[in-house]
């Protein structure tokens, strides 16, 4: 439940930090009243005192009372993120946004693409379309990080696969030492692709010109715009379509996304 | 509704009997609104083009504390709002208060100061019978005087005013006085002021050729698009457009230590021309703002005014105050960036 005065958050006690790679941390939250979230709605983590930034929740929306959210560090709030301490008092707000169409996954192919940090909100929806694979035809993942050290959630790769219906795969950008899995980015994952195209829906997240590349690797390759869904996360400092600071053309990302049909904003420019 | 006639005098002695009450500016006050602490309230301002600033301030306050946290509560900032009545609003004003409603009341989440107070706030708006140069609200489907959207509303005629109440509050303003409906004379003499008035804005801006209002919008060029470059290079980001503008309402939340056991949030104003306004966080070969470019900041403005908000609230966000084109330090012009760019 999201508190009475939309701009206050929540008190979370911070439970316990995973050390994911050596720039990216999990932090768990436990809010003071359980938070509802859809996969890929979004919530804004407090650090009392210095502010707000928004993520999207990682774990299962099954679970509203322990909230995992996965952070890069990237900037001043997510440095301070990072040195947290299980104990220590955090805050949340939300969810805000609308959070993946995982009920137009019934019966298709849905591949589901992340960049680094970007496999973060995607976990979410893994989760949810694990918890119910009867609903799709299949689910194909591919990923791409930047080197060994960095690929995210490692340990759960090989669960995720064990499915009969889903099938993963990842890349790091370079050869690397002690390395025998594929090499490039993550584009080099989608040249081949066995998916239903005509039956898909794509969803994709990471930084903005792997949002464009991958847009533009499955748009040439025959997926329409309206298949294709992306992260499209900005500044969002309110989370409700208040502040402005988020808009592609007419659409707030806080409140029309943040993972957003393609369709939708790909004649405006900025967009990548 | 009733529209009655009241004196001068009268509407002045009502005015000094109640508790907390703003109006538009005199020179007296040298101030843009005068409040009850001023020594000389008068109702000179009502005959007078707008104030310099719109009342949005009353609405949504430059900063304002909106929540409050500590270790061990995170409680509601109680907003003061006292009762207040604002007089002299116009209606171009109102206009711009509909489209604050649309944004800060109109969605899922409700911003519970802004909505303190506006219920705390009672409307006298007035007729522009004199406008600024820059003044130009028929040439964005408005007109010189409210139909909707006040508790009173008065027209300057003769020595005394045609007040249209509305609403019980604007009955509770006037109290027990009883004052005579306005006769049709009267009623006749106000139309033909109201017609008057916009022949005036028309003529004053004839040479401006385009037109907009709620339900069309000339077709304006995206926001990448280098004809925005001749107005950008004019633009020196101070964002005094965006403040003044009586529609404009981003801002951006930050906390800081309110007491030693709490934290406050501060909702502050903001401005989309800056170039930290979108700006991100991110390390190398990372793209930090969608908005790198001037030009398209200041096209995103233009654009969500003429486009991105009849879209999203079927209400225009341009409703012809004509402030931001008093305040532009670079003489932007509005109604020619439209004029000159719109299809």
């Amino acid at each position: 439940m999201i508190s009475e005065n939309v701009y206050a958050p929540v008190p979370a006690k911070l439970v316990e930090v995973i050390d994911e790679t050596p720039t990216i941390k999990t932090l768990i939250c436990m809010p003071d009243e359980p938070l509802p979230f859809r996969a890929g709605q979004f919530m804004q983590l407090t650090l009392p005192g210095v502010g707000e930034a928004p993520f999207t929740p990682s774990s299962s929306p099954r679970q509203a009372d322990q909230i995992a959210i996965t952070i890069l560090r990237a900037g001043a709030i997510t440095e301070l993120l990072h040195a947290c301490h299980p104990g220590q008092e955090l805050g949340l707000r939300g969810a805000f946004g609308k959070g993946y169409p995982v009920e137009k996954t019934e019966g298709k192919d849905v591949l589901v693409v992340g960049g680094g940090v970007g496999l973060a909100p995607l976990r979410s929806l893994i989760l949810v379309l694990l918890d119910n694979l009867e609903g799709v035809n299949r689910l194909s993942i591919k990923y791409g990080a930047k080197c060994m050290e960095e690929l995210l959630y490692r340990s759960e790769y090989d669960s995720w696969q064990a499915h009969d219906k889903v099938d993963f795969e990842c890349t790091i950008d370079n050869p690397q030492e002690g390395w025998d899995g594929r090499t490039g980015v993550v584009t080099t994952l989608l040249t081949d692709l066995d998916i239903d195209k005509s039956n898909c829906l794509v969803f994709v997240c990471g930084p903005s010109i792997m949002l464009k590349f991958v847009t533009l690797a499955l748009t040439d390759d025959g997926v329409a715009p309206k298949q294709i869904y992306l992260s499209m996360n900005r500044r969002m400092s309110c989370g409700m379509g208040l502040c402005g600071r988020c808009n592609i053309g007419p659409y707030y990302l806080c409140k029309d996304g943040p993972d957003i049909n393609y369709a939708k904003i790909k004649d405006y420019p900025n967009v990548f | 509704m009733s529209t009655t006639f009241v004196p001068r005098d009268r509407l002045l002695q009502i005015i000094s009997e109640q508790q907390t009450v703003t109006a538009a500016a005199t020179e007296t006050c040298g101030l843009p609104w005068w409040d009850a602490a001023c020594p000389a309230p008068s109702l000179q301002p009502l005959n007078e083009p707008r104030a310099a600033q719109s009342p949005k301030g009353f609405f949504l306050p430059a900063a304002e504390a909106v929540a409050r946290y500590g270790r061990e509560a995170t409680t509601a900032v109680e907003t003061e709002a006292a009762p207040l009545v604002l007089i002299g609003v116009r209606a171009c004003e109102l206009r711009a208060r509909k489209v604050l409603d649309a944004v800060m009341l109109g969605g899922d989440f409700k911003d519970p100061a802004y909505e303190r107070r506006r219920q705390q706030t009672t409307v006298i708006a007035c007729d522009c019978l004199t406008f600024a140069e820059t003044c130009f609200c028929p040439k964005v489907g408005g007109r010189p005087y409210a139909t909707e959207d006040f508790d009173i509303n008065l027209t300057p005629i003769d020595d005394g005013f045609i007040a249209e109440v509305a609403t019980e509050k604007g009955h509770a303003f006037l109290g027990d006085a009883k004052f005579p409906e306005a006769d049709s004379k009267q009623l006749a003499r106000r139309d033909e002021l109201r017609r008057q008035a916009i022949e005036r804005l028309q003529e004053q801006n004839a040479q401006f050729d385009f037109s907009a209002d709620d339900q069309s919008q000339p077709a304006l060029p995206e926001g990448d698009s280098p004809r925005w470059q001749q107005f950008a290079a004019d633009c020196v980001e101070c964002g005094a457009c965006t403040n003044i503008c009586p529609t404009c309402h981003c801002f951006y939340l930050y906390d800081q230590v309110a007491n030693p056991e709490e934290f406050e949030r501060v909702r502050n104003w903001d401005s989309c021309l800056f170039g930290t306004y979108h700006r991100m966080a991110g390390g190398e070969n990372v793209k930090l703002s969608p908005q790198p470019i001037l030009s398209s900041r200041l096209a995103n403005r233009v654009l969500h005014k003429f486009v991105y908000s009849p879209q999203q609230y079927d209400l225009l966000g341009c409703v012809g105050c004509g402030r931001c084109i008093d305040a532009c330090l670079g003489a932007i012009d509005i109604r020619q960036v439209v004029a000159e760019l719109g299809e």
